[in-house]
């Protein structure tokens, strides 16, 4: 049911991590923030960022460079906080994850989509619903509920042993 | 104003329904949870009925209408007690303690309307 | 209508559940008099109750049992173990028939008890068949009645005397008249002639009686209805005289006009051979003039209103009775999570308020936030008190899991309770049942040993386990303490050894042993007769109570039992606690952890190497937040020692500064934050940034081990 309406709906918000393009499924997607001031959670994992208030509730805030494997870098003016609504185990989980620029919303026919890449590439597959090709460049469909709800990160550290399994 | 009810139930939901059937149709309706709550309620108000129920804790049904046909104000009153039972005993009791007349659990607005205009014009 | 059934749902199912409490301590006592009737009259009520709401099923099955528990009730049967099962097993079917549930399994269980307990009624009819007859002759003469079919107009005759003291049951007889009126064309002649001299007259009896000419299409079954509360206290005589509308007949009219003008007695022989004589007349249908509602006589007025009872005053307002009744209120569940999320806002706006008065350095502004503060905490604590329930609610689900247990097993355990009384956050309460449940279950099955072994060991035969629960600060705990195996420490080392959860190298205590038995996975079903069979599913009970940010722990001594202990915060939404930082992180500790506040210098803390400070000459052990958070920015070079209780020792906690007092609204961190283990939630301060709360217990413990 659930996965009817999402795949049903073709519109996807794009945006750049680390010189990449990514996309995310509007269906997945309540609000974009400006960077707020973000409280540190002790002992968190590493791509946990914090925590920051979304209108008067806790939302937990992911670095998605971290995640991707990409270095940490400086804020600046454009990086912001994708809010993302996902179902982890059951319940609808809010996650905000920073990005460093959000670019727009694309239509996308189900035709264009692209199925994921296997071996070689440099993201575990799992995360990937599909791919699209824009303008020459191609744009990876995240699956925003297996990135948020894993603690692996979406990169692959060594492709080759990953690939294998 | 309307004639007034006391009702006199253990019973909340039934309270409730017999409490709102009757004001909407126009009595004014206090509630007592047993005996000796509806017996609160005879100090000085102005009863013109009491509905009560006959198996209730602390004080009941039997009890309270003994109780009510001491006070000389209300000896004559109408009583009309709540009952599921179809045994001739306890009908009598009541009766012999005082109450009017009775209504066989269940029964619907119509019957409860119709009983209380009964006793009551 | 349908939140009129919400309703009887509600307190159906409050019935239900101190019928099963009455049903208990009936078992235990049963010649327990008020019990029985307890039982009797909750039966009755289901009855009466249940069909009006449209609960057939629960009203028909009721039926019996109450018929059973009426004999009981009056000593005509005894109480017995196996009515006690089916009548307990009938709670739980209840239950679902309450909850609505109508699958093939609740259609079999109320066949099945229904069999079973028309099987009892039935035999103890048949024991009464033997001893005497009974006859109904109310049943007789209903059915009488119903053989006369409503048709056309017909004429009857009723002669209604009442018995003198009618009135003493707030009987009006006029009302009766009245109503034989409205069912057709009527005439009414009263007869004064038993009315005594005005000296001999009582104004509470009644000296009149009527004659009653009737021509209704209702039958005389209707007519009977209408005396149906005075049946048993008047002579009543209703007679069909004739097969048509007499008042049709302009004779006839005339006659009783005449009778009635001379107030002569209607001899009912003389009325009868009148209408013969009519009957032999051509009568031509005639419309005669009746002036409707003319009928009862004035006389009959003139002496009731004698007898009427005088009139109340009517001044009195009803208003003031009602409020003077009322003591509690029921509220809806969902209402007080409003009420408590509404307080919740409220706090966090007010701290914004007070953050921008105090910036503002307007001191009337300062004042009126610092009001509006004070205000907020007492509503705070009032909503708090509201939704507090007393462990009491729990017990009866607790007893009846104890009783079955018992007999399944085939073991003799005493449950006791204490402090029932004490009371929960009900959201605490809602959750803490399942887990209490469940420990309770492995005491009895894992715990108490068989008879034979019990006897064997020198301990009583019975077995006895206590619940029991008390307030320790602001804290709730609940114990749950049995007498039986106990648990061995040397078999859990063995078993986690094996299963290399500990190494052999460190010495464990005693309380880190058990403790292995709330890990998950160390104990499953397979080995329920092994070791720690008594650890089944303890790994849930653990998290069950963690999630409302409780604590399980376990005290053993083989052979002389187990002692469960669970620890619960008093509420889960708003806690005073203290604000403090580390560099610019603001984080909450519960107020009702912290007993003290020193300051330290920061590089004695840091050249510290066993982390120990003396004040007041006494030895301190601390953490040092900055290093264990892993905070490096911003050192300042004064240090706050916040010194917090920690079982029964006393630990410091070094951070940069303490604000001050604040009231937190707990938040949840969110599953994605979960795993996390040293916090408890977050709460959002005035600036709209947010603080995490710390579980002191669960900080020590992380950063001490």
């Amino acid at each position: 049911m659930e996965d009817n309406i999402l795949k049903n709906l073709d519109s996807y918000l794009t945006f750049e991590l680390g010189g990449e393009i990514f996309a995310v499924n509007v269906a997945n997607v309540l609000q974009i923030l400006e960077l707020p001031n973000i409280t540190k959670v002790p002992k968190a994992p590493e791509y946990m960022k914090g925590v920051v208030n979304l209108y008067g509730s806790v939302l937990p805030v992911v670095d998605t460079r971290i995640k991707f494997g990409l270095p940490e870098t400086e804020y600046t003016a454009n990086t912001c906080i994708i809010v993302l609504s996902i179902e982890i185990d059951g319940t609808q989980v809010n996650i905000g994850a920073i990005v460093d620029l959000v670019l727009q919303v694309l239509e996308v026919k189900e035709a264009d989509i692209k199925p994921p890449p296997g071996i070689g590439e440099k993201y575990k597959s799992e995360f990937i619903q599909g791919m699209i090709k824009v303008n020459e460049e191609f744009i990876m469909l995240l699956d925003v509920a297996k990135v948020f709800s894993s603690d692996d990160l979406v990169y692959i550290k060594d492709s080759v042993n990953e690939t294998n399994n | 104003m309307g004639k007034v009810v006391l009702v006199v139930d253990d019973s909340e939901s039934i309270l409730e329904v017999v409490s709102f059937t009757l004001e909407n149709n126009g009595f004014d309706v206090l509630k007592a949870k047993d005996g000796k709550d509806a017996l609160k309620h005879f100090d000085g108000a102005n009863i013109d009925l009491l509905v009560t129920d006959l198996h209730m804790p602390v004080m009941n049904g039997i009890e309270l209408i003994k109780e009510v046909r001491a006070m000389p104000e209300y000896k004559h009153i109408p009583i009309l007690f709540l009952t599921t039972e179809t045994q001739v005993a306890k009908k009598i009791e009541a009766k012999k303690a005082g109450a009017t007349g009775w209504l066989i659990k269940p029964f619907n607005a119509e019957k409860l309307i119709a009983t209380i205009k009964k006793v009551l014009r | 209508m349908e939140s009129l059934q919400k309703k009887f749902i509600i307190e159906a199912n409050e019935f239900v559940n101190n019928l099963e409490d009455s049903l208990l301590s009936l078992e235990k006592n049963p010649d327990d008099k008020n019990k029985i009737q307890e039982i009797f009259r909750i039966m009755h009520s289901l009855k009466g109750s249940g069909a009006m709401f449209g609960f057939d099923d629960i009203s028909e099955f009721t039926h019996n049992l109450e018929n059973i528990y009426d004999l009981i009730r009056n000593e005509k049967m005894v109480v017995t173990k196996e009515l006690l099962n089916v009548t307990l097993a009938s709670v739980d079917h209840l239950r679902n028939l309450l909850n609505q549930k109508s699958n093939e399994e609740v259609k079999n269980e109320h066949q099945r008890l229904t069999n079973i307990i028309n099987d009892i009624i039935n035999n103890k009819n048949k024991e009464e068949k033997k001893d005497i007859e009974i006859a109904s002759p109310i049943k007789q003469v209903s059915i009488l009645r119903q053989d006369i079919k409503n048709q056309d107009l017909k004429t009857y005759f009723i002669f209604f005397e009442p018995n003198e003291n009618i009135f003493s049951n707030g009987t009006n007889p006029l009302y009766l008249l009245d109503e034989l009126n409205s069912m057709g064309t009527c005439k009414v002649f009263s007869r004064l002639n038993k009315i005594p001299s005005i000296e001999n007259i009582n104004v509470e009896k009644c000296y009149t009686y009527w004659d009653v000419i009737l021509a209704t299409s209702q039958g005389i079954n209707a007519i009977s209805d209408v005396f149906i509360f005075v049946e048993d206290d008047c002579n009543l005589e209703i007679l069909e005289i004739a097969a048509y509308n007499l008042f049709e007949n302009k004779f006839f009219i005339e006659e009783i006009e005449n009778k009635k003008f001379l107030k002569e007695n209607i001899s009912i022989d003389e009325l009868q051979k009148f209408i013969s004589t009519l009957s032999n007349i051509e009568v031509e249908p005639e419309k005669i003039d009746i002036p409707e509602k003319e009928v009862i006589s004035e006389s009959i007025e003139d002496v009731v209103d004698e007898v009427k009872p005088k009139p109340k005053p009517k001044e009195i307002v009803t208003h003031q009775i009602k409020e003077k009744a009322i003591s509690t209120i029921r509220v809806s569940s969902e209402k007080l999570d409003q009420l408590m999320n509404l307080v919740s806002e409220l706090v966090t706006t007010q701290a914004r308020l007070l953050l921008f008065a105090e910036e503002s350095k307007d001191n009337e502004l300062i004042a009126i936030a610092e009001n509006v503060q004070k205000l907020s905490r007492q509503l705070r604590e009032n909503a708090f008190d509201m939704c507090l329930i007393p462990i009491q609610t729990l017990l009866t689900r607790f007893k009846r899991l104890m009783r079955d247990l018992s007999n399944e097993l085939n073991k003799d355990v005493e449950f006791i309770t204490e402090g029932a009384e004490t009371e929960l956050d009900k959201t605490i309460i809602e959750n803490i049942a399942d887990p209490v449940m469940h420990i309770l279950r492995n005491s009895i099955d894992h715990g108490i040993e068989s008879e034979e072994t019990r006897v064997r060991l020198g301990k009583p035969k019975q077995g006895k386990i206590l619940l029991k629960a008390f307030y320790s600060g602001t804290n709730v705990h609940i114990m749950i303490k049995d007498d039986g195996v106990g648990i061995d420490t040397e078999k859990i080392k063995e078993k986690a050894l094996k299963m290399g959860i500990i190494n052999f190298e460190t010495s464990y205590s005693k309380k880190e042993l058990l403790n292995l038995i709330l890990i998950s996975g160390f104990s499953t079903s397979k080995n329920v007769t092994d070791v720690s069979g008594r650890g089944v599913g303890m790994d849930v009970v653990k998290r069950n109570i963690e999630e409302i940010r409780g604590e399980v722990e376990i005290d053993s001594v083989v052979n002389e039992g187990t002692t469960i202990t669970i620890k619960l915060p008093l509420t889960l939404s708003i806690i005073d606690g203290l604000l403090v930082k580390i560099n610019n992180t603001c984080f909450i500790i519960p107020l009702s952890a912290v007993d003290r506040i020193y300051e330290a210098d920061r590089s004695v803390l840091e050249n510290s190497f066993n982390n120990i400070i003396v004040f007041e000459s006494k030895q301190i052990p601390f953490l040092y937040l900055r290093h264990e958070f892993d905070i490096t920015d911003n050192c300042p070079s004064k240090q706050n020692l916040v010194v917090v209780n920690y079982e029964d020792k006393q630990i410091g906690l070094a951070v940069d500064t303490v604000v001050g007092e604040y009231q937190a609204v707990l938040k949840p961190l969110g599953k994605y934050l979960n795993k996390n283990e040293i916090f408890s939630g977050a709460s959002i301060l005035g600036d709209g940034t947010v603080a995490l709360v710390m579980d002191t217990n669960k900080v020590i413990n992380k950063f001490t081990n």
